[in-house]
């Protein structure tokens, strides 16, 4: 949990209403992010460690901070997947 | 995206802006609705600024146009911050001076898309149309660049009486570069309502081959590579986005989308010349969520429109209100050119006669006037019997 996500700077997203959408320049993909990814995405600054950030989702939604790690985890998983951040750039010591 | 464009139509978010960073430019096309001449363009501090405001506000879709947006020395500077804003960024341009630099530079800015007229394969007539020589071949050599660095190009093909014959070249060459394309039919009167280029534009009656062509219409699984999922004719001036959200809304402009000029005046649209604000005295949220015209244009319901909400082929119609208003003088009007075109539409779908509302008044009104008048009585007295 020490690494720390970082948007792709490429993409293009805007925030409505809590929940994001992104845009690919290099093939216009269109991706939607729900209120709690959006969060996740929003703190995936480089600066934040995932733990960081798994705290940040604890401060907003009614949830352990057991489950706001693993769902973190998961959804940072998920957005590497889609190349729309990359997984990890520094391991903190 | 639908989702999306609903939202930001229910909220009025200004989701899609046209930005014109100069009206200078370096070709003279024959059908341009602008007047090239500087008038005081916004300043690269103060176009950020309104980058900055339009962030703020929502703003997703950026597209910098012009005039000729390589022309202003701060182009790239400009689209660096747009992009730091994390707009997705279309260009539109000619292209004239693109060269494998600028092309590496713009992809490695993350532009989206770039749009480049093109009206001829001949250089004669594409020439002619833009009154610069060589400039078909700078501006298919610049495609060539735009490709190399796996960048997004559009052709857009304004048809006018000049190069009527000439989209079939045009598509031929689209698909050798491998880049979708739009054929435009749309020539407007200029910005200050002058009318003398509408006589470029090609008849309803002279554009039924064109439509009908082939070419235009491919059977599904033909695997044209470079169409994409946009209509291949409509305005370049368009996003060519549709949603349910339009549905009883005119169009877009003023509801999640306006135009913004080089001296800070905002626009429902380009084609909709009403005056909502300048951003040198206004903030753009003053002008976009107060202002007395973008509020006017965006009470406008199709459910409203006097003429058009009872004719019976508004279906293949494609008015828009910004022509509706240059030329017909009424936001909520018909006008003839697109009566002429939606009755071009419905006959080619298979309706017999169709009239639209416009014509079948005026035909009322022709036809009342036609009517001899109906004798004075005369009285026998009046006689002399």
């Amino acid at each position: 949990m020490t690494s720390r996500p970082m948007r792709n700077p490429q993409l293009a997203w805007r925030e409505i209403d809590g929940e994001i959408v992104i845009i690919s320049p290099e093939d216009s993909q269109v991706h939607e992010l729900n209120v709690t990814a959006a969060l996740v995405w929003k703190r995936a600054d480089g600066e934040q460690t995932l733990e960081e950030i798994a705290a940040g989702m604890v401060s907003e939604f009614d949830v352990t901070h057991e489950s706001a790690r693993k769902d973190v985890a998961e959804l940072i998983a998920q957005l590497a997947e889609k190349q729309l951040v990359t997984a990890a750039v520094e391991v903190k010591t | 995206m639908d989702r999306w464009i609903q939202r930001t139509v229910q909220r009025h978010l200004p989701w899609s802006v046209h930005l014109d960073i100069t009206y200078r430019c370096n070709e003279r096309c024959i059908h341009c609705y602008l007047d090239h001449t500087d008038y005081g363009e916004m300043s690269t501090q103060e176009i950020k600024g309104v980058l900055d405001q339009l962030a703020e506000a929502g703003t997703l879709f950026l597209t910098l146009s012009g005039g000729e947006i390589f022309l202003r020395s701060d182009l790239f500077e400009l689209i660096g911050y747009a992009r730091k804003l994390h707009f997705d960024v279309s260009l539109k341009t000619n292209a004239l001076l693109i060269d494998t630099q600028k092309a590496r530079k713009l992809r490695e800015l993350g532009v989206r898309r770039i749009q480049i007229s093109i009206y001829s394969t001949d250089p004669e007539v594409h020439d002619a149309i833009t009154k610069v020589r060589g400039s078909l071949k700078r501006s298919i050599r610049a495609i060539r660049f735009l490709k190399a660095q796996g960048l997004h190009v559009k052709i857009a093909c304004p048809l006018m009486k000049q190069n009527l014959s000439a989209y079939r070249g045009v598509l031929a060459l689209a698909e050798e570069l491998g880049v979708p394309y739009v054929i435009d039919l749309t020539i407007t009167p200029k910005m200050d309502g002058d009318t003398s280029i509408l006589p470029l534009r090609v008849s309803a009656q002279s554009l039924l081959p064109v439509l009908q062509d082939p070419i235009l219409n491919p059977p599904p699984d033909t695997g044209c590579a470079a169409r994409d999922s946009t209509p291949v004719t409509g305005s370049a001036t368009s996003s060519g986005i549709e949603s349910e959200a339009y549905d009883d809304i005119p169009c877009s402009a003023g509801h999640n989308s306006c135009y913004i000029s080089p001296y800070g005046d905002v626009l429902p649209c380009v084609q909709m010349p009403i005056p909502a604000g300048n951003l040198r005295r206004q903030s753009f949220g003053e002008i976009w969520f107060d202002s007395r015209a973008m509020n006017r244009v965006r009470a406008v319901r199709e459910s409203h429109l006097p003429v058009c909400s009872g004719c019976s082929i508004r279906q293949y119609c494609e008015r828009c209100p910004g022509l509706a208003h240059m030329e017909g003088g009424d936001l909520l009007g018909a006008y003839e050119r697109a009566c002429d075109m939606a009755e071009l539409n419905a006959r080619m779908a298979g309706a017999v006669n169709p009239v639209s509302a416009l014509h079948a008044m005026k035909a009322l009104t022709d036809d009342a006037a036609s009517i001899p008048m109906k004798p004075a009585q005369v009285s026998a007295s009046d006689c002399g019997h």
